[in-house]
């Protein structure tokens, strides 16, 4: 199905003949099988480039008035960005990609959807500002990643999830009515989310966004936090080996290992008590080796190595940025005493070495997709957040459902490949288990869903808060009772917000 | 000759990370020039890029897109610059121009492609053995009388089409540079056919490997060891495309690496001040394009284990830092950085055939990249390329912009 002439028309009509298209050679570019999904995607029926909020209203009228289904895009990362059913087109976003305002007394941005992060965070660091950038790598967008997308980042110890950072909104919703949220609704700025003015808040993004299933976002105001390092990245080298180090006085990276997940747990619970620190985790080893190298070849070499099994699967990653050296010192000798008391050990100096020469895994991860080296089959499970015990619960718990897919050999053998992110200097934590699968697996079509389905019962069984409630029916109907039923209340926003159901309508 | 379809691993791979629009993270400085595919910075479309490209390549092969001119006509809209490739293999490990190039290839078997102002131009070449059609008995007009060129030396100087005929300053510039360093080279004169790299990019292949093979001839039958370039174009041929064809049996130098080398040895003084500020813009065949190729042929196991381990082409040792340390060393001239530059430089817009089939593209690129030369403060752009040069000359004529464009020999030469 193609969509009928005098919609399209209509739809150019807006838009311009330039900014709109139908040709099936342009629509190929948003209908390819991602290496991890084993059914292909819809073909969009057409794609459109708006460049106003004006148009993408008008946009969003046109696909109520013929039951149009729409998703807004900016580019395209993952499953949610792709038409489910026949008969729907991509709004993608990216020409409306202005950075408005930067107010650095304030500590606000008011920002586009189509502005990266690799933008952004560059722009604010000449300011000596900065905000939790998501470890999605610099061309996502900085929009979606806080108001539509999930908004877990590896700073968020030091700061938060990207939540808690949206100030004012303006939004499309799905009849094509504009709102306007926030300090932003009574003409009072782009302040403050939740008022003077209508909140909402949680209605947009809550813990985890849309996913474009409300509407469209056309601009945020997004809340700054004052950056600690040089205006510019120092970066040495060439592609792929940069190097980039930050002024040892005030930027410092501290990697320790523990025998035991109590240990680790009790370390992370401890630095946050003493509010040192601007990120703190137990990161992946698997994807730490991934980034850490530049081809498969390489990671396989270092993978078999087994240095990263042995250092890295129970690590405490600490990285103190401080105003000034006498700051530092402070903050060392007290992360000293803590790792001495909960029996941690610095990592072979090797592995501490890697972190030290790339600190732009704290400033933008820049080599992020490098987790995807493997041949692209990956998935995260878990992906929610609760307190660092519960959150340590939930690892210990992990065996019971992978290891099963290790001894089958149906996932890379990387039991400890999970990241606990403590977020707001530990007042809650936020874990993700990351799994890597071959395409060239005989099941490889269903690995993927049958992981995700045995971790999400394996929540159900322990009644973890662990497994973040996607946005698909059947699974939001799974794991709804475990959050108050947000299932129940999710499906009447939706239709009292959306009752032509157009707006990135999921099975 | 590799296929098309001996990029499915590329192909199947793609997750839709973009990392082939977007300057590297370590690399960008801001919200202007952060972008690194020309086309895409220009049509928005996602089909307007590396991974769009891959994404079509994949339909085709697959039988699931059919042709259509405006189709071919995207398949031609790219430069063939290699911005995606270099950003998308710093992250994976994926062979994204060659993807594009063998989807060319794959376009002219089919009867499909290239465009007509490329086949004319294969016309030209193959009446002519340039890309003008000019006569080819003036091949070596350029040459003056005050040059001393040997009749026999196991070096050199590999003309090509643009300075023998459009650009000739640059042929005696690079001459008289050769003279002053002491090098004692020769000339191919009239045995010297077009290098072959814009039927290469096109994806004409059979019409590529005839001016391949009779080039590859004359420098066997001739004894030449070294061949030394003035042009970016037939420089990445000579590395890039060359070994594909035979194993190469002589070393490939651009005039920068020679006048960098002879100034490090003191063969080569400059004498005159050239009071300017200047940014260099790397043209892509000489950075990340020129690396030499390495062929590779085995099997991509489980999890992208390739066996045997392929030596990837990253573009990390193309030439950068020879220009840069020759403009250095010249007394009163002062070099800025663009924020896109060496390896992730930002094309000039006229590679891959875009020049002579959209010129109006290639401009509003050139423009693109001028904005960014005069925001470094620089009153010239330099560069290394004669077909760099026409694009950027003519855009910045057409702006009537104060900006001024040298080829790396004049101001080296001006030095002297
Ligand atoms: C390798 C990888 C790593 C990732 N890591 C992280 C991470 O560390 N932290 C994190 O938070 N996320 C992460 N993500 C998830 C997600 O991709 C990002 O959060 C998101 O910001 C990507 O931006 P995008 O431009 O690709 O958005 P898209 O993929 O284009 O869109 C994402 C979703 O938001 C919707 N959407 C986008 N823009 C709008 C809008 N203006 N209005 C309404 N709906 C909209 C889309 O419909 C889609 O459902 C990761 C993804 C990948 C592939
Ligand atoms: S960088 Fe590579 S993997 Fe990512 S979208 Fe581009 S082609 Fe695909
Ligand atoms: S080769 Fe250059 S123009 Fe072509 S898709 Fe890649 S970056 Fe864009």
């Amino acid at each position: 199905m193609s969509l009928p002439k005098h919609i399209y028309e209509e739809l150019e009509a807006v838009v311009g003949a330039r900014y709109i298209s139908d040709r099936p050679y342009i629509l190929a570019a948003l209908r390819q099988p991602l290496p991890n999904i084993a059914t292909p995607p819809q073909s969009p029926e057409a794609v459109l480039l708006p460049g106003s909020t004006a148009e993408v209203q008008a946009i969003v009228r046109i696909c109520n008035k013929y039951k149009i289904k729409y998703i807004a895009v900016i580019s395209s990362l993952i499953v949610f960005a792709y038409p489910s059913e026949p008969g729907t087109i991509i709004l993608q976003l990216k020409r409306m990609n202005r950075i408005e305002e930067i107010n650095a007394e304030d500590r606000y941005a008011v920002i586009e959807p189509g502005v990266r992060h690799g933008q952004l965070r560059t722009e604010l660091m000449h300011l000596g500002l900065s905000y939790p950038v998501a470890s999605v790598g610099p061309g996502g967008s900085v929009l979606s990643n806080f108001a539509c997308a999930s908004g877990d980042n590896h700073n968020e110890y030091g700061s938060s999830r990207t939540n808690r950072y949206i100030c004012g909104v303006e939004w499309v919703l799905p009849s094509g009515e504009l709102l306007r949220v926030g300090s932003l609704a009574t003409d009072s700025g782009w302040f403050c989310a939740d008022g003077p003015g209508p909140s909402l808040r949680g209605l947009i993004k809550g813990f985890t966004g849309q996913w474009g299933g409300m509407g469209v976002i056309t601009r945020i105001a997004i809340g700054l936090d004052h950056w600690r390092g040089p205006a510019e990245m120092p970066t040495e080298g060439r592609s792929p080996s940069y190097k980039i180090r930050l002024p040892r006085d005030c930027h410092r990276i501290h990697i320790f290992k523990f025998p035991d997940l109590g240990k680790l747990e009790r370390a992370m619970v401890e630095v946050g008590k003493a509010e040192i620190g601007f990120s703190v985790m137990k990161f992946f080893n698997a994807s730490a080796a991934l980034l850490a190298t530049e081809s498969a070849n390489d990671f396989w070499d270092l993978w078999n190595s087994g240095l990263f099994q042995r250092e890295l699967a129970r690590p405490l990653y600490v990285y103190l940025a401080t105003q000034s050296p006498e700051e530092m010192a402070y903050e060392e000798a007290v992360l000293m005493d803590i790792i001495g008391e909960t029996g941690g050990e610095p990592v072979d100096a090797s592995v501490q070495r890697i972190y030290e020469d790339n600190m732009d895994f704290y400033i933008l991860v820049g080599f992020l997709q490098r987790v995807l080296r493997l041949g692209g089959a990956w998935a995260p499970a878990k992906l929610s957040g609760d307190s660092i015990h519960h959150m340590f619960e939930v690892a210990r718990a992990i065996p019971e459902f992978m290891t099963e897919f290790i001894d089958k050999g149906m996932i890379l053998n990387a039991p400890d490949n999970f990241m606990i992110t403590p977020g707001e200097y530990g007042h809650f934590a936020h874990i993700e288990l990351l799994f890597l699968w071959d395409r060239g697996h005989p099941d490889w079509a269903n690995i993927g869903m049958n992981f995700m389905r045995r971790s999400q019962e394996t929540d159900i069984g322990h009644g973890y808060h662990s497994s973040s409630p996607p946005r698909t029916g059947a699974m939001l109907q799974r794991l709804g009772p475990l959050y108050s039923n947000c299932h129940v209340w999710a499906e009447r926003i939706k239709q009292a917000f959306d009752p032509n159901n157009v707006s990135n309508p999921m099975p | 000759m590799t296929q098309l379809a001996d990029y499915r691993h590329t192909m199947e791979s793609c997750n839709h990370c973009g990392q082939c629009k977007w300057l590297l993270g370590p690399k960008t400085r801001g919200w202007r020039f952060a972008e690194i595919c020309p086309i895409h910075a220009q049509f928005h479309f996602d089909a307007y890029s590396g991974q769009g490209l891959i994404n079509i390549a994949r339909e085709l092969l697959e039988g699931r897109l059919q042709y259509e001119p405006g189709l071919i006509n995207l398949i031609y809209s790219c430069t063939t610059c290699g911005a995606c490739d270099v950003n998308c293999k710093s992250v994976r490990d994926m062979e994204v121009l060659e993807t594009i190039l063998a989807m060319r290839a794959k376009c002219v078997e089919d009867g499909q492609g290239p465009l007509p102002a490329h086949r004319e131009m294969a016309e030209r070449i193959e009446k002519n053995h340039n890309i003008y059609g000019h006569d080819h008995a003036k091949r070596q007009d350029w040459l003056t009388d005050e040059i001393k060129v040997s009749a026999e030396s196991p070096v050199a100087y590999f003309v090509g089409c643009s300075a023998s005929y459009m650009h000739t300053d640059i042929a005696r510039n690079t001459a008289r540079i050769l003279n002053a360093c002491g090098v004692d080279f020769t000339v191919l004169g009239g045995a010297e056919y077009c290098c072959g790299n814009p039927l290469w990019q096109t994806g004409q292949r059979e019409a590529a490997a005839r001016q391949v093979e009779h080039n590859l001839a004359v420098m066997r039958e001739r004894g030449i060891k070294t061949v030394i370039t003035s042009c970016a174009e037939c420089f990445g041929a000579l590395r890039n495309i060359y070994p594909r064809y035979s194993e190469p049996d002589f070393e490939v130098r651009h005039i920068a690496e020679v006048a960098r080398d002879a100034l490090r040895e003191g063969y080569l003084n400059f004498q005159r001040p050239v009071d300017l500020k200047v940014t260099y813009h790397d043209p892509c065949h000489l950075g990340r394009c020129s690396e030499p190729y390495v062929p590779w042929q085995g099997e991509i196991r489980a999890f992208g284990l390739h066996v045997p381990p392929k030596q990837w082409r990253r573009g990390t040792n193309g030439v950068y830092d020879a220009p840069r340390e020759v403009l250095r060393a010249i007394p009163g001239l002062e070099l800025r950085e663009m924020t896109r530059n060496e390896e992730n430089a930002y094309c000039c817009g006229a590679g891959g055939g875009v020049r002579s089939a959209f010129p109006e593209q290639a401009r509003e690129t050139a423009l693109d990249r001028i904005e960014e030369a005069a925001s470094t403060g620089a009153a010239a752009v330099v560069s290394a390329c004669p077909f760099c040069r026409s694009n950027l000359e003519d855009a910045l004529t057409a702006e009537a912009q104060s900006m001024k464009y040298f080829d790396l020999t004049e101001l080296i030469t001006r030095a002297i």
